[in-house]
């Protein structure tokens, strides 16, 4: 039961930047919805991933790939190119909290006249996790075009 | 064909694909239109080179080439035009559209956007569920809608002003800042840093980064390179807009 709950919070507060930056990037209308579809969907199979203890890159990179599969048969319905509902669906996963750790350490390295180590930790840990989410997404989301549609268009 | 209807062609088919290049496609994207719109008006084969900011196609017909080169200005991301032109190669795939159709479509093609007292609101709430979602308390969440607010409209009004985008990001970043910054004010607040991280999140260059990524998975290397490069600029232009802000507050 706590877990439908925080499965439903998820989608609902994936879903939101989904449609938010869908309208930053222009996507007509009448996709929205299949943006904000497509990015709840993906926002809770990574969540159920996290909490199955798999590590958040893995869970990112299926999640992507998921995100891939379902905005393809999107496309396919309305003949619009696949990236037009991804982008925007795989938005909420964007490693933030992370890149502005990361961001934050290394300008208080720079500050600082000898090198600390907590600070050089923080720098690194989060950087290789912001760059390692970041390939993740866009690996995973290129996948069904990298495995299926390798010689044909997709639409 | 006459020699005149290839050139008119050529030109429909390299309009189309600037068009796709200006408004953010990625690269195996524009060359696979191009080629399916010039194949279906009745080329014999289109071949595209595509760098950063030109582009050159050449067309082939019964032995006789024509070359022609484009420059390419970043407009921003526009998705309905993308659409638009990929609906256009689809009808003149199935033959419901001739080169005169296709030439009446393009001209017709403008790029709309949302009105800004739409998108402000919207992207208010998208960086307030950011901020609920990596575990902000509700007042977190209010201070990350008005932040983001304040930067979008700023964001807006330079891009509307033709400011560069470093610039316009760089403030957009510390004017955005510089609102979060009310949760250390005063104790309202449990988790204020994660207000101040969310409400930036708006200046994260998705686009360009899956772009990038995408084009140099899929073989073109150099456009994927310089789109990496721009979105690490832009990346690096709000983090001095942060800079600076949290050095004005004193969390430096």
């Amino acid at each position: 039961m706590s877990l439908l709950l925080l499965l439903l919070n998820d989608a609902f507060f994936a879903a939101i930047p989904a449609i938010g930056f869908a309208m930053l990037f222009n996507v007509p209308k009448r996709f929205l919805i299949f943006c904000a579809i497509a990015g709840a969907i993906g926002h809770c199979a990574r969540t159920v991933m996290l909490r199955y203890g798999l590590p958040i890159e893995w869970a990112t990179f299926v999640a992507a790939a998921l995100i891939g599969v379902i905005t393809i048969a999107f496309a396919k319905r309305h003949l619009a190119p696949p990236l037009l509902y991804a982008v925007a669906a795989i938005i909420p996963m964007i490693p933030g909290s992370y890149a502005f750790n990361t961001v934050i350490a290394i300008v208080k390295l720079t500050a600082s006249h000898s090198l600390q180590p907590e600070l050089l930790n923080s720098a690194v840990t989060n950087g290789l996790k912001t760059i390692f989410i970041l390939g993740a997404l866009s690996v995973g989301l290129a996948m069904p075009a990298l495995v299926y549609y390798r010689t044909r268009p997709i639409i | 064909m006459y020699a005149d209807t290839q050139n008119d062609i050529t030109r429909q088919v390299v309009r189309a694909a600037q068009l796709l290049l200006a408004y953010g496609a990625e690269s195996d994207l524009v060359e696979e239109i191009s080629q399916r719109l010039g194949r279906a008006l009745g080329l014999a084969s289109v071949e595209l080179s595509i760098s950063s900011n030109a582009l050159v196609m050449t067309s082939l017909v019964h032995g006789r080439c024509v070359t022609t080169t484009r420059r390419i200005r970043e407009h921003g991301i526009n998705m309905a035009v993308v659409c638009e032109l990929q609906r256009i190669c689809l009808l003149a795939e199935k033959g419901l559209y001739g080169p005169n159709e296709v030439r009446k479509r393009l001209a017709r093609i403008h790029p709309r956007s949302y009105p800004r007292w739409v998108v402000i609101p919207v992207i208010g709430l998208s960086c307030a569920s950011f901020c609920h979602l990596s575990g902000g308390d509700v007042i977190a969440c209010l201070i990350t809608f008005l932040a983001s607010a304040c930067g979008m409209y700023v964001r807006l009004i330079l891009a509307a002003r033709h400011f560069n985008v470093l610039v316009n990001f760089a403030i957009t970043a510390f004017i955005t800042t510089l609102v979060a910054q009310l949760g250390y004010l005063k104790p309202i607040t449990a988790t204020p840093q994660l207000a101040m991280a969310a409400a930036v999140l708006m200046l994260v260059p998705g686009f360009p980064m899956i772009n990038a990524i995408s084009d140099m998975v899929k073989g073109h290397m150099n456009v994927g390179i310089s789109r990496w490069g721009q979105a690490t600029l832009m990346t690096v232009s709000s983090v001095i807009g942060i800079t600076i802000a949290m050095q004005l507050g004193g969390l430096l």
